[in-house]
């Protein structure tokens, strides 16, 4: 079969900088290729490339040859879609750029990505995560294109959005659309892709065949990067819980999203559940974040008032949070190590000079130079600045440590990094998660929330399999 | 929520709201210091007088009964009788509201296209020679009050080339529409220069998004992006301005109004604040009341529409 995408010799600069070279890979019809690689490898610049575009001072050289039209399916669907225009107003403009019946487009389009027709009436920020995702696959299907090129499909979608996501597209392959896949997200590419092309530093360390490269990679770089088997959980001595909660019961607005939840935070608590099983809630209730909540949230047996602003110095320091969206929780316009040591200071009385040099240091162990921490949050990539929030929040000394969600969206090379940094801390740990290599990899004890409720609670060996259902 | 919903919520509130400005507005005035029956008695300040002044405008109820029998009137546009002229309050209101609607009107069905225009011209055109044009010229527009304005224009195109008429004194502003060209150069001209920079900074931000770029990969026509996808979420910021903006011509500029000798509201709060005729200024306060509640009511409906995702908490 003739190959519908052939990309040969592809070179990418911008400030002599080279982002690309010598990429070259071809693909048929119906078939899947995944461009594998960790943030900054080149996937984004080649699927620009594919889409004959470039970003502001790129020069790209190379052939590029399409037989045939390229959609385009855009990560994060949310932020893609135009939030005051009703979903089917969109799709009409869109079919009236291509020959035929307008209608007969955006019907054909619908069924392929499977989007009800009644969603047409609605307005993007009405629909779900997974509907927002067919949405946009059902936009680039409008006029039957040969090739869809999709850019990390998977980022930020809970466990089921994900599964979900992967069922679409594998049923568009089926039709016979070729699907180039950017991705860092290794169980879409174990699920979908025929071949890889392993992409470091814009070359190519390696590319063949799904199943060769999976079960038997040759370079230690695809190894690093496909690689997803957890190692053997650290275990760590029993000791009495440093958190209770007790009866807590929370509301958001006027529905209960917490039902009546108690728990005990001995070591390493992972929190599971699906989307809106009220994860983040009980993260935000225990760190004072939340206060519309009944119940008692106890720390060494003494009482921890509901709200933050109510909390000592030495209570705000003893539960600390790390939030799922790193960006969000720096101030734009400081630099990362001022913020970073800020904490120290605020919370723990430490002289300000003492405390960049402890934050300098600490930094400097996760693998951030000063030169980097110097800048602010804007030229650090999202898994630095993930790094440093994780240590801002080490800085105070916590006795327990809330992580919300803070490895997705992250490449796994990123992630098992951040998890190695997890592994080591002093403290209790509260891991608010739907990944579930995590939670075997870090966790002891697992809490299973569904719909608000506990409805499992045991030791992470007992009990996940059980949690692994739940969330299917 | 869907937008039925919301307006039947902001409706409710607003009466609410307008409610409470009534109130507070009887209840200020009379905590104002002065008797207006001592002011009328004037020269003569006769008990006897005095009294019987009292007597014959219900001064010498109690505060609540004359409460309750004025917001009982309210609703038939009865509001009460004026203390100088013992002519009806509502007679003062509707002759002012004509001038002051037909003004403000005016300098809306101007404002917003030019305003409009100006900003997405200069965000499409981003650092050019006529972004930095356009934006030094509303910056300095926006920086002269209205008052001085209206002055040298008066000075310039009324008095020295006489082009227009100086002042709007003795006429008909719908038959004789020169008089309205200058006051509404004034009223223009700092009102243009907010709002066009708001459609600026949200037309950039809007230009700059990811749906915007969505939009381009999508094949859609560049005019189609700009006016069809990118404007609406442009315009969410600016009608809270043009808002805050009707209100402000609605409550008759009384600046405009004095210098150009316009008969509106501004110029009968300004009589009746001299004239101390509280009753006069308890019926225009409500009128501001409820054009305020009224104006806000709408952009916060369109602003709904317009960023459906936004809920405006009331």
């Amino acid at each position: 079969m003739s190959p519908v995408v052939h990309v040969e010799d592809l070179r990418a600069e911008a400030n002599k900088n080279v982002l690309l070279d010598g990429v070259s890979f071809a693909l048929s019809a119906g078939r899947v290729l995944a461009l594998v690689g960790a943030s900054g490898s080149g996937k984004t610049t080649t699927g620009l490339a594919l889409l004959g575009e470039r970003s502001p001072g790129v020069t790209v050289s190379g052939r590029v040859s399409l037989s045939g039209r390229v959609g385009f399916v855009p990560q994060q669907p949310a932020s893609a879609l135009n939030p005051v225009r009703r979903l089917g107003s969109v799709f009409r403009e869109i079919a009236a750029l291509h020959d035929g019946d307008p209608e007969d487009l955006v019907g054909t389009a619908l069924r392929r990505a499977r989007v009800p027709a009644d969603l047409l009436r609605r307005y993007p920020h009405q629909l779900s995560g997974g509907q927002q995702q067919r949405v946009v696959l059902a936009q680039a299907l409008v006029g039957d294109p040969a090739v869809l090129v999709a850019d990390e499909p998977t980022t930020g979608q809970d466990a089921l959005t994900r599964n979900e996501v992967v069922g679409e597209l594998a049923a568009v392959v089926a039709q016979g659309v070729a699907l180039v896949l950017l991705t860092h997200d290794v169980e879409v590419v174990r699920a979908l892709a025929d071949e890889i092309v392993v992409l470091r530093a814009g070359r190519v360390v390696e590319a063949g065949p799904a199943n060769e490269l999976l079960t038997d990679p040759r370079d230690d770089y695809t190894r690093a990067l496909l690689d997803t088997v957890p190692p053997a959980p650290t275990t760590t001595p029993e000791q009495a819980p440093r958190l209770r909660v007790r009866g807590l019961t929370a509301l958001y607005r006027n529905a209960t999203v917490l039902h009546d939840v108690e728990l005990e935070v001995g070591e390493r608590l992972a929190v599971v559940g699906r989307s809106g099983s009220g994860k983040t809630t009980l993260g935000r209730c225990l760190a004072g974040l939340h206060q519309q909540a009944s119940g008692e949230v106890l720390l060494h047996d003494r009482l921890l008032a509901r709200s933050l602003r109510r909390r000592s110095r030495a209570e705000l320091a003893a539960v600390q949070y790390v939030f799922q969206d790193a960006r969000g929780s720096f101030d734009e316009h400081r630099p990362v190590l001022d913020q970073v040591a800020r904490t120290a200071v605020r919370l723990r009385g430490v002289r300000p000079a003492d405390a960049r040099a402890a934050a300098l240091t600490a930094l400097n162990r996760v693998g951030l130079a000063q030169e980097t921490v110097l800048r602010r949050p804007r030229g650090l990539s999202g898994g630095e600045l993930q790094r440093a929030a994780l240590v801002r929040a080490l800085l105070a000394e916590p006795e327990v440590l809330v992580c919300d969600e803070i490895t997705s969206g992250l490449d796994a090379v990123t992630r098992a990094g951040l998890l190695d940094l997890l592994a080591g801390v002093p403290c209790a740990l509260v891991l608010i998660s739907h990944d579930l290599d995590v939670v075997a990899r870090l966790a002891d004890r697992v809490v299973v929330l569904h719909e608000g409720r506990v409805v499992a609670h045991g030791p992470v060996e007992t009990t996940l399999d059980g949690a692994e259902e739940r969330m299917k | 929520m869907s937008l039925a919903s919301y307006a039947a919520r902001r409706v409710a509130l607003g009466l609410v709201q307008v409610l409470a400005v009534v109130t507070l507005v009887f209840f200020l005035v009379q905590a104002l210091p002065g008797d207006a029956a001592v002011a009328l008695a004037g020269d003569n300040p006769d008990p006897a007088r005095i009294s019987a002044i009292r007597a014959a405008m219900g001064l010498d109820r109690s505060v609540s009964e004359r409460f309750v029998s004025w917001l009982a009137g309210l609703p038939r546009l009865d509001f009460g009788v004026s203390l100088v002229s013992g002519r009806p309050v509502a007679d003062f209101l509707f002759a002012g509201i004509g001038p002051t609607v037909v003004l403000a009107a005016l300098t809306l069905v101007l404002l917003v296209p030019i305003s409009v225009l100006a900003g997405v011209l200069a965000a499409l055109r981003e650092g050019s020679l006529l972004d930095r044009a356009l934006t030094s010229v509303s910056v300095a527009l926006h920086s002269i009050p209205e008052f001085a304005l209206a002055i040298v224009l008066i000075a310039v195109f009324g008095v020295q080339l006489a082009w227009l008429p100086p002042t709007a004194v003795g006429a008909d502003l719908l038959t004789q529409p020169a008089v309205l060209v200058l006051p509404l150069v004034v009223l223009l001209a700092r009102p243009i220069c907010s709002i066009s920079r708001l459609v600026r900074a949200g037309m950039l931000d809007a230009l700059a998004s990811d749906y915007v770029r969505h939009a381009r990969r999508l094949g859609l026509g560049e005019s189609r992006i700009r006016f069809a996808h990118a404007l609406p979420n442009a315009l969410a910021p600016a009608v809270q301005q043009v808002a805050r903006t009707t209100d402000w011509l609605l409550g008759g500029v009384i600046v405009v109004e004095a210098v150009f000798v316009i008969p509106g509201l501004g110029t009968v709060l300004v009589d009746a604040v001299a004239g101390r005729d509280l009753p006069v200024v308890q019926g225009l306060a409500v009128v501001f009341a409820v054009t305020t509640v009224a104006v806000n009511l709408v952009a916060d409906l369109v602003a709904f529409r317009l960023a459906p995702r936004a809920e405006v908490v009331a």
